[in-house]
């Protein structure tokens, strides 16, 4: 197995400890429309991950993991509720970094519901995979038919900047979007194996090392898809295949470029034009 | 020798089946139209992709679960199957060639080629169907075996996807022939291993042919709806 060991592998250290001493992390919070913004109630937090508020109105809400990055067996479970009215933008202070696993994947199990009217940006930073890596991410979401929810995850694929490449590693990624009780979108990315060699194939990436995915349901969706056509061709300078699609009361887009920060900006941009109010600040730089 | 009991694959799956399957290229009329296929061998390798990494492996992988599924007289598996590989569609148009054909198929089954199974597990699939899981339910009705299912199945995704670039004009109807022939061992391999599937092997990483049907929604001519 030596030749899937990379020199610069991060963490060996962490990555070798036993099972029991695997990181589980937990958030869960309510948020409530208070008459004057949207307040937290009912917070809990374990395993070194920490829910941070750094803005009030609209409401921020800052997943912070202190343990800095998930390596094999590492768990994090996380559950956000949105009372009725509520309004949040839910984001995470730094990209996630997923190192090396030895024996077991890291797991990220994601719970969102979205009560009458709730609004909701789930806007976390990118996911970094390392060589070697193994991650299992399930984002489930359970909304009223007339509230609004945005997503946008990034995955990137090694650290290219740093001449890192990816060869072994696995990634599932599991969206279920349910309306009104009824299952309206899934998502079931599944990449494995040689990443580099298959994000290379024409059908897969055509050398991407980053990708994106955008989804908003809400009421308007459907009627915004021009817009976000327009919204995604404003800059076309930068190495970045977009496309769009909307139906069923939902938009869709997805991204790929092989360079990971064009593929953020453009991302940043669009989300600051289309979306009425401002990124949290960890997205500005 | 094609045993019997699997014939009627050859009809079902033959272009003059009334599903439509001649109106949608899977995306790949932008894929021709940006120059990422162009002749015989970009062809074989964006479908072989197809095949093992995208939407080709999900499809064959749905086909036998649906299967097992009727087989085992399991209306509720039957049901969720079809509502998630519904809710799977990556693009409007995705959406529109999986339901449109999934519903042609369960009509043209149940007007031609009904069994008390199919009639007794139709409502199951009252609030949508894609076209895999459709196959699926009616071969297992007729009892044709799984394997000679599955691999029919792959045969016809990438045969209908030939004939479409054939008509959008990369591939003559030679290049169109060899390519098939080419692909056969990856169809048995891939259907071999699809129809030991469970619900985890169900999904794709083709950002590009996903990204291809979104783009064909705007493109300028069309031949083909999706």
């Amino acid at each position: 197995m030596l030749d899937v060991i990379s020199p610069s592998d991060p963490l060996p250290l962490k990555s070798q400890l036993p099972a029991y001493i695997r990181a589980r992390g937990l958030i869960a919070a309510r948020l409530q429309d208070s008459g004057r913004g949207t307040r937290v109630f009912d917070l809990s937090e374990a395993g070194g991950y920490r829910l941070k508020f750094p803005h009030a109105n609209p409401c921020e809400a800052m997943i912070v993991n202190t343990g800095g990055g998930m390596a094999g067996g590492d768990h994090l479970v996380l559950s956000l509720s949105l009372g009725p009215q509520a309004v949040a933008v839910c984001s995470t202070q730094s990209a996630e970094k997923i190192y090396r696993a030895e024996r077991d994947r890291a797991e990220i199990a994601v719970t969102l519901t979205l009560d009458d009217a709730a609004d909701l940006a789930w806007l976390p930073q990118e996911t970094i995979l390392f060589d070697g890596a193994q991650l299992h991410r399930q984002l489930s979401v359970d909304m009223a038919a007339n509230a609004t929810f945005m997503a946008c995850e990034t995955v990137v694929f090694g650290r290219s900047a740093m001449g890192e490449t990816i060869r072994e590693a696995h990634l599932s990624d599991h969206w279920d979007i349910r309306r009104n009780g009824r299952l309206v979108f899934a998502e079931r990315l599944r990449l494995s194996g040689d990443m580099q060699a298959l994000l290379d194939r024409r059908t897969v990436g055509a050398g991407a090392r980053a990708i994106a995915t955008m989804l908003y349901v809400a009421p308007d969706a459907e009627a915004r898809l021009d817009e976000a056509r327009t919204v995604l061709a404003v800059d076309d300078s930068a190495p970045v295949e977009w496309g769009a699609s909307a139906w069923n009361g939902l938009l869709c887009i997805r991204g790929i470029s092989p360079e990971a920060s064009a593929l953020r900006r453009q991302t940043a941009q669009f989300l600051n034009r289309f979306r009425s109010s401002p990124l949290p600040r960890v997205w500005q730089c | 020798m094609i045993h019997p009991a699997s014939l009627p694959l050859l009809v079902w799956l033959s272009p003059s089946f009334p599903v439509g399957a001649f109106a949608f290229s899977h995306g790949l009329e932008w894929a021709v139209e940006a120059g990422d296929i162009h002749d015989a061998e970009t062809a074989r390798l964006w479908l072989s992709d197809l095949l093992q990494h995208g939407s080709g492996y999900s499809d064959c992988c749905t086909v036998a679960l649906a299967w097992q599924a009727a087989t085992d007289h399991d209306p509720e598996r039957l049901r969720a199957l079809a509502e998630l590989t519904c809710a799977m569609q990556p693009t409007s148009e995705r959406r529109l060639e999986a339901t449109m054909q999934g519903q042609a198929f369960m009509l043209a089954a149940l007007s031609a080629w009904s069994r008390p199974a199919l009639e007794t597990l139709k409502p199951a699939l009252a609030d949508g169907v894609t076209y895999p899981v459709a196959l699926g339910l009616v071969a297992a009705s007729h009892e044709i075996p799984l394997e000679q299912t599955v691999s029919a199945f792959a045969l016809s995704f990438v045969s209908n996807l030939v004939s479409a670039l054939v008509r959008l004009g990369p591939l003559g109807q030679t290049d169109g022939q060899r390519v098939i022939a080419a692909l056969l061992p990856l169809i048995e391999t891939v259907s071999h291993e699809a129809t030991r599937a469970t619900l985890a092997d169900l999904g794709s990483c083709a950002f590009r042919s996903d990204i291809a049907s979104m783009r064909h929604e705007t493109q300028y001519t069309r031949l083909f709806r999706s």
